[in-house]
Order: structure tokens, then sequence, then C-alpha cells
């Protein structure tokens, strides 16, 4: 292990939906980060710094949110790495307990989406893909007609990892959506991008999660004597220019992420009991599992239909309900994961609990930048 | 093909500098000179060596489709349906994005041969058109 663990000494969402146009981001983020503080049992006045990971929340809205919570005049930054902004604002966090800088530090994700996104994200205006018309369910459309003629896999395969995320997140109050669907809904839903339809991509969403990350220091000034689950390390990569005509699904970003969370952690891909991933799209959840090298290359859909990574299979992946049922606000995502290993890991998740949980990896993937593997992908790993 | 297709580009400047040359229509790229590899847009380091001296590449015009997809939703002022799809130019091992023209969406398939074509892509705030790229169906396919 290269730095400190950073204990999780408290977490809290509000729930993931689509909220009225007069609820501020700020009132979203303030609803979470009290959830968090009062669950570690911390005042203000032992926060040392924030850290806010968001992305169409403007200039500065670590500091708006600062100036409503009571943390005006402490450290503030601001986060964007796209989807994996929440993900980057805890790793932040992670580095500067561990370099000293802080015992206590709150890390808020945070996004109000539904009042300034329609149609669906792309990338920045600058990009070249984005002048070719480039929206990024068509990455992951042709992604999934990529996967299905290499790998011999089938549509309603690909269609399973919807209906097993709607399934799993009846149990979470979080979550934007409820109701299980069945794979004739997910097959039958309005086309977004062929063969992609609407129950394959996460929601716009609105949504705040936040986590309070201690030193040893920091849970003895919060009075904590219980340590409960800890941060081992957050791996960050970047996505790399790519050349020839290799696999579209090789999801060499990922395996370097692993590759990342291994290093840092000390943790094995053998000793993961479960994984929050983020399966903005259906295909998504496959193909980054198996660039993990978690799932076995090429097998993913049907490890998806045969119920291996479903509550109760070899390898629980989204017990939350994932992105695509918890909602996607797409600062907020890589916080909210942090909350439900929390939440798995102290053994109080509830009709989604995977039993004996002991280790568990989050993984979020941020952006598209042309001609690279992705933008950015951050990597947790957490033990109880 | 699809109506709302817009023309071939005649005349005008490309959309960015260095992306592509007007006559005759090529994409400019660049070529590693120590192990060949072939990347675009252009770049000043070669991506997979890392080492070599690289020298603009222009590359060629006939591709195949390595996958695809109809998009039917895009954000407002998108007009959908359209086919854009990674496009694999099997001379320069160039894999790159762009949408595909004269074929039906339920009509492409993987592996359709394509060629490179410029479209417009806007007017400059001067009223200069800017010249972009997109491929066409080699063979004429029923729309």
């Amino acid at each position: 292990m290269s730095l400190a663990p950073a204990h999780v000494a408290g977490v809290g969402m509000v729930r993931f939906g689509k909220y009225p146009a007069d609820v501020m981001l700020e009132a979203m983020a303030l609803g979470a980060a009290r959830e968090a503080l009062a669950d570690a049992g911390a005042d203000l006045a032992a926060v040392d710094g924030l850290y806010v990971g968001h992305v169409f929340g403007g200039p500065v809205a670590g500091q708006r949110i600062a100036a409503q919570l009571g943390l005006d005049g402490r450290p503030v930054s601001n986060h964007e790495n796209y989807c994996a902004s929440g993900a980057t604002a805890i790793r932040e966090a992670w580095v500067a307990l561990a370099a000293g800088l802080h015992d206590v530090a709150l890390v808020i994700g945070v996004e109000k989406m539904t009042d300034r996104v329609a149609g669906g994200v792309r990338p920045d205006p600058g990009d070249l893909d984005a002048a070719v018309g480039y929206v990024m369910a068509a990455g992951h459309a042709m992604s999934a007609r990529r996967y299905l003629a290499d790998h011999g896999a089938t549509r309603e395969q690909i269609a399973a990892v919807a209906v097993k995320n709607h399934a799993h997140s009846v149990h979470n109050p979080w979550a934007q959506y409820r109701k299980p669907i069945s794979l004739e809904q997910v097959l039958g839903a309005r086309p977004i991008a062929e063969p992609l339809g609407l129950l394959d991509c996460s929601p716009i969403s609105d949504g705040a999660a936040a986590v309070v990350l201690c030193t040893p220091a920091g849970l003895r000034r919060l009075g904590l004597g219980s340590t409960g689950p800890r941060v081992l390390g957050v791996g960050l990569v970047s996505g790399t220019v790519q050349t020839g005509l290799g696999d579209l699904n090789a999801e060499d970003v990922s395996r370097r992420a692993g590759e990342e969370a291994w290093r840092l952690s000390g943790v094995g891909p053998d000793d993961i009991d479960l994984v929050e991933m983020h399966d903005c799209f259906t295909i998504a959840e496959i193909v980054r599992m198996e660039g993990l090298g978690l799932v076995p290359h090429g097998r993913g859909a049907a490890w998806a239909a045969e119920g291996v990574t479903a509550l109760g299979g070899r390898l629980p992946v989204n017990p939350s309900g994932g992105l695509l049922s918890r909602g996607h606000p797409v600062g907020a995502t890589g916080a909210a994961q942090v909350c439900e290993l929390t939440w798995q890991l102290r053994g109080t998740a509830g009709g989604r609990q995977v039993d004996g949980a002991r280790a568990a990896l989050a993984y979020c993937k941020g952006g598209t930048v042309n001609g690279t593997d992705g933008g950015s992908v951050t990597t947790v790993v957490m033990t109880a | 093909m699809p109506s709302a297709e817009s023309p071939p580009a005649t005349r005008g400047r490309p959309f960015r500098e260095g992306l592509l040359a007007l006559d005759p229509p090529r994409l400019l790229g660049s070529r590693c000179a120590g192990c060949g590899a072939t990347a675009f847009p252009a770049r000043a380091f070669c991506p997979a060596c890392r080492t070599g001296v690289v020298e603009p590449a222009e590359l060629s015009t006939s591709g195949r489709v390595h996958s695809f997809t109809v998009v039917r939703q895009a954000p407002p002022g998108t007009e959908v349906p359209y086919t854009l799809a990674w496009v694999d130019l099997p001379a320069d091992e160039v894999r790159l994005m762009a949408q595909v023209v004269g074929v039906a969406p339920e009509a492409v398939e993987l592996d359709m041969p394509v060629d490179l074509e410029l479209t417009t892509f806007g007017t400059a705030d001067d009223g200069t058109e800017l010249v972009g790229f997109r491929f066409r169906a080699t063979v004429a396919v029923a729309a």
C-alpha cells in the first residue's frame, strides 16, 4: 500500500430523481452533506476541507455550497472529470488525508441536470467526435453491435443487465426508479441508438451524495471508536490514443484502472465481493467488468443473463440498481457508489445486502476524447 | 438516400485546419517514420511507439464499416435519424468515427465498403463554407 487508507466516518444522499427547477444544486448538496455529517456524528467545526465533484454546476459551485452550509473560509475545491467527477473528488480528499493536510474531509458529488441537459450528453463541442455527431449513447451502441458480432452474444443477454439492475433497485430507497422491469420491456423500448433502446440507457437525473473521510486522528476528533469501512485506494487513469484496427471492446483503459486499484489497495481481484459498476448503458457494465478482468472476456453478457452478477450470484454487480435505476446525476454518481459500498460493508443495505461483503470495488468512467479509449476512469477499493 | 442528407461540399475551407485537403478530397493524418503507425487526426507524437518522428500523411479514401448505430435521439438542434459508424481504413490501419450516407439506416451492414466524401459542417462567421467529412456507401443501396 502506497498511501494510508481513509476511514469512512459517514455517508448520506438525497434520493436521485427529477427535481423541480427551483430546487437548487446547493440545496441538494446541503441535503446530502447534512445526512453524511449526521451519520458521522460530526459538527461542521470538525471539517477541515470540502471537495466537490460536479460537471454542470458552474464556476465555484463548491464555494457556493460551502457558503450556505457553513464551511465558508475552508479550503474548497471543485473537481470535474465528467461522470467520474464525484469519485475524483474522493480521490483528492483521500490523497490530502494521507498527506497529512487534513484529518476530516467532506466530499460532495452533486448535479442538477434535468433543467439544463436534454436529449442525452455528448462531448465538449471542441472535440472532433462532437463535430461528426457523436452522442454517448451512439458510442455504446457501436460497442454493443460489435460485441454481439464478436462474441456470439444475444441482444437479450445485454438487456438482462437492465432487468437485473432494476430488480436490485426495488430495495434501494435512494434510487430514482424502484420498479422491476421485464426483458420484453427492455427489448420493446423506444430505440435511442440502435441496438440500444431507452431502457438500456441511464436517465438524466438530479441528485447529491456525500462522504465524510477521516484519518485515525480525525476519527478521534469525531469521537468514533469503531473504525468501520475504509477507502484503501482510488485509482485514476485516462484513456490512451488508439492506433490500429484492434478489438473495439478491448477496454484497455479499464484494465489499467483495475491494475491501479489493486496496486494502490493491496487487494486483488479475487478478493472482491461486490462491484458498483458504471452502467451508464447496459453494454458498458458488460465490457467494463471484462476489462477489469473480473469477468472473462466475451462472457459478461452471458453472466448477466445467467444471474452470476445478480444479488445471490457469485459476483453481484450493482446491488444498488446501478446508474440505470438509481439515476445518473453525473457528478454525484461516484460519491453515491461509495455510499452504497459503505452500507454494503457495514451490513446495513437491507434487502439488497450482499451477504458477508468484506471488500468491494466502485468504478466510474467519465467522458470521451476523440481518438482515445476514454476520458477518465476511477476505481475505488474499500474494505469493511 | 436519406432526405435530410446535405449536399457534398464543393468549395470553402476545412472546418479544422490541417484535418483534410479539399482537392483531391483527403483526410490528413500523421505517420511514424519509425514504426509506421498512422494516426488521424494528425498528432505531434507517435501514439504507438512514442519515440518515432512523425510525418504528414494523406489517408486512403476507401473504408469499411467496423461498427455502426442509427442515432434516433440526440440533443436539440441535431436532426435524427443518422447513421454513425466506426470506419476502418485498411490501407492505413486507421479507425475513425464518421457518419455514413447513401444507404438507408436499416440496410447498413458490418464490413460494408464506404468511400470518403467531403460535406458541409456549417458556415464560418465570414460566410465561408466549413468543410467536414463523412463516408458514402460504395455500392448504391436502395434507400
